[in-house]
């Protein structure tokens, strides 16, 4: 079913500001150039956050894909 | 009129969900994930309200009142709010609002913040905060705009015309706000829109206010024990109560018509045990130190009172501390 070859998945949904952004940036620190992160969230604030935080730290955004009510899963390609 | 309180609570409310404003992340980002975007948002609103603020009392029709110095209280309760606010994952209004999102977190840390407020206000701590008294420091303004007997402000101790130190504040903040890289968001409402909401709303607010007796402008603590105060010991609800009520209800009303509340639990349970000591040291701080990040950095910065510039200095340090501690070892 997954639309990309997902190397790692993290579910921070329901955890407060902002403990999404910083289990992203860790769970990327410890991924290879080339492999997939997904990221499950369910606050919106996260959804505008964090793609701008991986974008700035040089990672390519895939998809934010809507996955439910107030639900998404951020794709994340590791440079 | 009390009902003011709830229509500007409410306008207040939609704001801060829309704006996504929480003065924990504005303090926080700018050393964790170098961004600036909420900071700026922060020192946009300050400056225009300096200005707005100023305006009204300069036709008459609110007096402005910075809070008194006190120097014990706002160091040490600025520290431990700010300490306090990272635990929490937000600050008294970004917990707040985020009660009307449905964030089960911010439920518990906002009542156990109103609760340690109240203890420390008029409760089993208070006479600490009646000792802290005797450090409070007040003078008579030298200026028409502001009440009879204030804390001291930029204008005071330097005796000048509070126009000149307001527009030089303002300018500075300004400057930093138009003349810096300001970080990349994609927002429902940007910066300089919920600044300047924010700058509309806050002179209106401190003159619905004082209608009622109370003379400030937005606040969140005091609503906070007001509330509490209703509850278990049926009294009056007062103005800024019934502003935090529509804080509540706006964030809620806001966040349903963008679909975004939701129930929202974390899966680690500890969580909930970190957000209750986040919420009693940020009630205990805030109480101490006279106000929290509403009453004294976005209402009682912009009227140049010295407390609230004091106290906001370690609002920031005790963020950065705990801010440090959990999440800034590794970069």
């Amino acid at each position: 079913m997954a639309k990309y070859q997902v190397s790692k998945s993290i579910d921070v949904r329901g955890e407060v500001c902002p403990i999404p952004d910083v289990e992203t940036k860790r769970a990327l620190k410890d991924m290879k150039p080339g492999e997939i992160l997904e990221v499950w969230i369910d606050y919106p604030l996260s959804k505008e956050r964090i793609p701008e935080t991986v974008k700035k730290l040089g990672h390519e955004v895939l998809e934010i894909e809507e996955v439910g009510k107030s639900e998404w899963k951020i794709y994340i390609k590791v440079k | 009129m009390i009902w003011t309180g709830l229509l500007i609570g409410i306008i207040f409310g939609v704001i801060l969900q829309r704006g996504r404003i929480c003065f924990n992340s504005a303090f926080r980002d700018v050393l964790i994930f170098k961004d600036n975007y909420l900071m700026k948002l922060a020192a946009l609103a300050i400056a225009l309200q300096s200005i707005t603020l100023l305006l009204f009392a300069q036709m008459g029709v609110i007096k402005l009142a910075p809070m008194p110095l006190n120097w014990v209280g706002n160091i040490v309760g600025g520290y431990i709010f700010g300490l306090g606010m990272v635990l929490a994952g937000g600050c008294a209004s970004g917990v707040t609002y985020r009660i009307g999102e449905g964030m089960t977190t911010s439920w518990l840390a906002g009542l156990i913040f109103g609760l340690t407020a109240q203890a420390t206000s008029s409760g089993l701590f208070s006479n600490w905060r009646k000792w802290l008294t005797n450090f409070s420091v007040t003078v008579t303004p030298n200026s028409t705009v502001y009440a009879p007997k204030v804390g001291p402000s930029l204008a005071t101790i330097f005796n000048v015309n509070p126009w000149i130190v307001t527009l030089i504040f303002a300018a500075i903040l300004l400057w930093y706000a138009f003349g810096t890289k300001t970080s990349q968001r994609e927002t429902k409402l940007n910066w300089i829109w919920a600044a300047i909401l924010i700058a509309i709303l806050q002179p209106i607010a401190w003159w619905a206010s004082a209608a009622t007796g109370r003379n400030y402008g937005l606040g969140i603590t005091g609503g906070w024990t007001n509330i509490l105060s209703v509850y278990t010991t049926n009294k009056q609800v007062n103005w800024i109560g019934a502003e935090v009520l529509g804080i509540i209800i706006g964030a809620m009303i806001s966040a349903i018509a963008a679909k975004e509340f939701k129930l929202r639990m974390p899966k680690d349970p500890k969580t909930y045990l970190q957000v209750m000591v986040g919420g009693a040291l940020m009630g205990f701080g805030a109480v101490t130190a006279g106000g929290c990040n509403i009453g004294h950095f976005l209402t009682g910065v912009p009227t140049l009172a010295i407390s609230s510039i004091l106290t906001s200095i370690f609002f920031i340090l005790g963020n950065w501390t705990m801010a440090w501690l959990l999440f800034g070892r590794e970069r």
